[in-house]
C-alpha cells in the first residue's frame, strides 16, 4: 500500500530514467575503457574480473554513490518542495512507513543500476577477454556484495535528505560525503566503514567481515533515525 | 536596474544559506590527511619532483578533480531553489529588468563564489604548510606569488565548466536531471583529461592544467606544450554558448 504511493509519486520526477540512464552510464564506462586501452589491459596476467574491476570499479562506484545521492535528495525534496510532507503527516499513518517505502525504492533502483553495470562488465568480459568457468559466479558474487555493501549508502543518505528541507544542503552533504569516501586510498583503515565508502570495494577487496559490518551499519542508522524521529515529534 | 545593484540583490538572497560553510568544509577534510602524511611527500623524490611541491600539488589535484565542480553543481542548485521555492523567480522576472541581465549576474556570483572557495584553498594551504614544516621539520611552505599565480589559473580554467553547469541547470527544470548530469559529467574528467580531445570538455580544464605542472615540476620534463590555439578557441566558443543559451533559456519556463 505504502509502496505503491511511493512509487506513484516517483513516477513523474524524473526518478526512474535517471537511474537507468545511470546504470546504462556504468555499464559503458568498462567498454569505453576497454575501447580506449585494450592493448594496455589484455597483456596483463591475473583474473579477467579482477583486471576488469580494478581498472573501472572505481568509476562506477562513484557513480553509483552519486545516483543514490541524487536521487535520495530529489526523493525528500517532491515532499517539502509543495509542503507534501505536511498532507502525509495528516494521515493516520506512521511516518517510518513513508521512509521505509523510500528506502525499498532507492534501494530498488541502486540495484536495477547495478544489475545493468555487472551486464556491462559481463559483456567486456565475454569481448575482450579469454573467460573461464568460474568468471560468471564471481561476477554475480561482485553483484551480491556490492548491493549488501550499498545499503548503508542507500539509507543514511535518505536520513540526511529527510533532516534538511532545502535540497541543497543535504546534496551539499551527500557531496561532501562522498569526496570523503574518494580519499579511501590513502587510508585503508577506518574509513573503509564510513558508508560512502563502502561501494567502492569489490569482491576482491571485501570479506564477510564487511558485510556483517553492513549490516550493522544499517540497523544501527534505522535505529538513530528512528529515535530522531521520535525526539522530533516530541518537540514539535 | 545597474547591473552592480542586482550583484548586490544576489548576493543579499544567498547571505543566510551558509553556502561559505560548504566551500569551507571539504578544504578541511582534505587538508587533515595530508598535513598527517606529510611526510610521505619525502618520498617522491625518485620521480623528481621536490617534497614542497608535491605537498601542493597532491593537495590542488584532490580538489580540482572532484570536489571543486561538485561544489559548483550544488552553487547552481543553491541559486536555483532559493529562487523557485517561494516563486521569488516570479517576482524578479516583473521587473523591468532583462532576463539576460539577471541571468549574467547569476552566473557572475558563481564566479565570486569560485574566487572564495580559491582564496580559502590558499589560505588554506598557507596554514598547513606551516604546520607541516614545523612537524617535519622541512619547509613545505613556496612563495605566495607561485601560489597565486597556480590558483589564478584554476580560477581561470574553470570559468567555462561553471558556465556549462549553469547552462544544465537553468535548461534543465527537473532538478535530479540537472544534479544528475552536473555530477555524471565530473566522473569521466580524469579519463577525458588523458586523451588527445581534452580540450574539447570544460570540465576537466583545472585539472589538466595542474597534471601540466606536475609534469613540468617533475624534473624529467615530460610535460607537452598546450596547444593553446584550439584550447582557446574551443573554450571561449564554448563558453559563449553556455552563457548564450542559458540567456535565451532563463525564465522561460516560469513565462509560459
Amino acid at each position: 500500500m505504502n509502496f505503491g504511493i511511493e512509487w506513484a509519486k516517483m513516477k513523474r520526477s524524473g526518478f526512474v530514467p535517471a537511474f537507468l540512464a545511470g546504470g546504462a552510464l556504468g555499464a559503458f564506462v568498462p567498454v569505453i575503457q576497454m575501447a580506449v586501452r585494450s592493448e594496455n589491459d589484455t597483456g596483463f596476467l591475473g583474473k579477467p574480473l579482477e583486471i576488469l574491476l580494478e581498472a573501472n570499479w572505481s568509476m562506477i562506484a562513484m557513480l553509483n554513490v552519486m545516483l543514490i545521492v541524487a536521487g535520495a535528495c530529489m526523493m525528500y525534496h517532491i515532499e517539502y518542495e509543495e509542503r507534501g510532507i505536511q498532507k502525509i503527516r495528516t494521515l493516520p499513518t506512521k511516518e517510518w512507513h513513508l521512509t521505509a517505502g523510500k528506502f525499498l525504492i532507492l534501494m530498488i533502483a541502486s540495484f536495477g543500476a547495478l544489475v545493468l553495470e555487472t551486464v556491462g562488465l559481463g559483456g567486456c568480459g565475454i569481448y575482450w577477454f579469454e573467460i573461464s568457468e568460474d568468471f560468471f559466479t564471481e561476477l554475480l558474487k561482485n553483484m551480491g556484495y556490492v548491493m549488501v555493501l550499498t545499503l548503508p549508502t542507500v539509507i543514511i543518505m535518505l536520513m540526511i535528505a529527510s533532516w534538511f528541507q532545502n535540497m541543497w544542503i543535504s546534496l551539499g552533504i551527500g557531496v561532501l560525503c562522498v569526496f570523503t569516501a574518494t580519499m579511501r586510498q590513502t587510508d585503508n583503515g577506518l574509513l573503509s566503514l564510513f558508508p560512502f565508502a563502502m561501494p567502492f570495494q569489490t569482491v576482491y577487496e571485501a570479506n564477510v567481515n564487511d558485510l556483517i559490518a553492513a549490516a550493522a551499519e544499517v540497523i544501527a542508522f534505522a535505529m538513530i533515525g528512528w529515535g530522531i524521529e521520535k525526539i522530533r515529534k516530541k518537540t514539535v | 536596474m545597474h547591473f552592480f545593484s542586482i550583484l548586490g540583490v544576489e548576493i543579499k538572497k544567498i547571505r543566510r544559506s551558509k553556502i561559505l560553510l560548504l566551500l569551507f568544509l571539504p578544504l578541511v577534510i582534505l587538508w587533515i590527511p595530508n598535513v598527517l602524511n606529510a611526510d610521505m611527500n619525502f618520498q617522491t623524490v625518485i620521480e623528481g619532483i621536490s617534497p614542497e611541491h608535491n605537498f601542493f600539488i597532491q593537495s590542488f589535484m584532490g580538489m580540482a578533480w572532484f570536489m571543486m565542480p561538485a561544489s559548483f553543481v550544488v552553487c547552481t542548485v543553491l541559486l536555483v531553489q532559493t529562487e523557485r521555492a517561494n516563486r521569488g523567480i516570479l517576482k524578479m522576472l516583473s521587473m523591468p529588468i532583462s532576463t539576460a541581465k539577471l541571468c549574467v549576474t547569476k552566473w557572475i556570483l558563481l564566479l565570486i563564489l569560485a574566487a572564495v572557495q580559491m582564496l580559502f584553498m590558499v589560505g588554506m594551504y598557507f596554514i598547513c604548510a606551516e604546520i607541516a614544516s614545523s612537524t617535519q621539520n622541512y619547509s613545505f611552505t613556496l612563495p605566495l606569488s607561485f601560489i597565486m599565480e597556480e590558483a589564478g589559473i584554476l580560477f581561470v580554467t574553470s570559468i567555462p565548466m561553471i558556465a556549462c553547469f549553469w547552462m544544465i541547470a537553468v535548461c534543465i527544470q527537473t532538478p535530479i536531471f540537472s544534479v544528475g548530469i552536473g555530477l555524471a559529467l565530473i566522473v569521466p574528467s580524469v579519463l577525458i583529461s588523458n586523451t588527445k580531445m581534452w580540450f574539447l570538455y570544460p570540465i576537466c580544464y583545472p585539472f589538466y592544467m595542474l597534471i601540466q605542472k606536475y609534469g613540468t615540476l617533475a624534473s624529467d620534463g615530460s610535460s607537452q606544450e598546450i596547444p593553446l590555439v584550439p584550447w582557446l578557441a574551443a573554450a571561449c566558443i564554448m563558453t559563449g554558448i553556455f552563457i548564450a543559451v542559458s540567456c535565451i533559456r532563463f525564465g522561460r519556463e516560469e513565462r509560459r
